[in-house]
């Protein structure tokens, strides 16, 4: 399956999306759909072929308890409603013992984590009409006494429950950078051919740490992180994630052509 | 099943008390960075900021600049059940500050839901309530207010 470069989906976006003449490949944020009056300028694009992803934020794969039941099932929708080729969510757990975190938050790296993610995973893809892609986070910290370094980690969590990568490039070069480590290190390590497609976004530096919050242009070095991965091996698409502070649409037509430029695909403006 | 296991039982309680820590005021579990908790945090806090000032912007425009800030102080203990009630909660915390705009955001959310503090919030099929100027009337979601100048 190719996707092409695309651009998540969101209310303030929704004119600029729905103009872009190239556009394939688009991602919802699932739990803002609702089942009763999903928007209708998302339901134009799947009527117009545009492959729409949902993406959720807010299951809790990565969390001890099992996932909730109505969760699930809101994905199952929305895939089913969307023709969704696949739904994605996060290695992360997002509350426990009932109190909410507000985030995405990392899970330890150990052997016990890792059954409670498999476990998640297993329940959530027997509920899903369609393949289910997981993402791993960007964390400003990480928990103390891991058993496994991220690839392997993740290496093993695809290969037990059979999901696809969700490789988030952004997440990618702000943990490299924030743990003073080399980015391109971590794709080495990576079951590439799983990844079903990437996001990337740009970041601010906050407390003497880079946060990938999705409210500032590309930097070069995540577009040089870009040709890196697609020299190892291309994957079907990359989608611009912008979350807020959204720029004139002639600069988000500039960092869609970036992107495209970067993993040698088509431009879609 | 799973959470008889021991180990989940572990991670389950880990899990709770790192939560607890970033936002409920909870000790931080020994063995974590905890500067890098506390950026994490703070994140969370301007994050949930962000989402409120979108869900109820007269009330964030209401403060200005200083809306980030003021917000994350208020909620740095209060874990959140979503931006509509950390936004009501923070509303009727400092109703006695509002501005014009703000109170009256307020009331007419006030007029189509009702609201306990403790439960989501459901809709109304009808009420009255007096706004800044005037008086706010909603009767099957359509909200209305009469003598507002």
């Amino acid at each position: 399956m190719s996707l092409g470069v695309g651009i998540g989906w969101r209310p303030e976006i929704a004119g600029f999306v729905k103009e872009l003449p190239g556009l394939r490949f688009t991602e919802v944020i699932a739990e803002s759909v609702h089942e009763g009056h999903p928007p209708a300028d998302l339901l134009a694009l799947r009527d117009r072929g545009v492959q729409v992803v949902p993406h959720g934020v807010k299951l809790s794969l990565g969390g001890a308890e099992p996932v909730a039941a109505e969760r699930v099932a809101h994905l199952a929708w929305c895939a089913e409603s969307l023709n969704a080729p696949l739904v994605s969510e996060h290695v992360a757990f997002v509350r426990a013992g009932g109190v909410e975190a507000g985030h995405l938050l990392p899970v330890p790296r150990t052997r016990a984590s890792l059954d409670a993610l498999t476990a998640n995973i297993r329940r959530t893809q027997a509920e899903l009409p369609v393949p289910l892609a997981v993402e791993p986070i960007a964390a400003l910290f990480d928990w103390p006494d891991a058993e496994y370094e991220e690839g392997d980690f993740l290496t093993e969590l695809v290969e037990r429950t059979g999901a696809l990568l969700l490789l988030d490039i952004a997440n990618v070069y702000a943990n490299a950078r924030n743990r003073g480590e080399d980015p391109a290190a971590l794709l080495d390590r990576l079951p590439l051919e799983r990844v079903a497609y990437c996001h990337v976004a740009g970041g601010d530096e906050h407390g003497g740490r880079y946060h990938d919050t999705h409210t500032a242009p590309v930097p070069d070095d995540v577009l040089a992180l870009v040709k890196e991965l697609c020299a190892r091996q291309r994957p079907p698409g990359f989608l611009l994630e912008r979350d807020g502070r959204y720029p004139p649409a002639a600069e988000l037509r500039a960092e869609l052509d970036a992107i495209a430029s970067a993993a040698a695909m088509e431009s879609i403006t | 099943m799973n959470e008889e296991e021991p180990a989940n039982a572990e991670l389950a309680a880990a899990q709770e008390a790192l939560v607890r820590a970033m936002t409920a005021g909870g000790p931080l579990p020994p063995g974590f960075d905890e500067a890098g908790v506390q950026v994490a945090a703070r994140a969370i806090l301007r994050k949930r900021a962000g989402e409120v000032a979108r869900a109820w912007p007269a009330l964030a425009a209401s403060y200005g600049r200083d809306w980030p800030e003021t917000f994350a102080r208020w909620a740095a203990e209060r874990p959140t059940n979503g931006s509509i009630r950390d936004a009501w909660d923070f509303a009727r915390a400092h109703k006695e500050s509002l501005d014009r705009n703000a109170a009256l955001e307020l009331a007419l959310t006030e007029t189509r839901f009702h609201y306990d503090g403790e439960s989501p919030p459901r809709p109304r099929r009808m009420a009255v309530r007096r706004v800044p100027g005037g008086v706010a009337f909603q009767l099957n979601g359509r909200a209305r207010v009469i003598g507002r100048r």
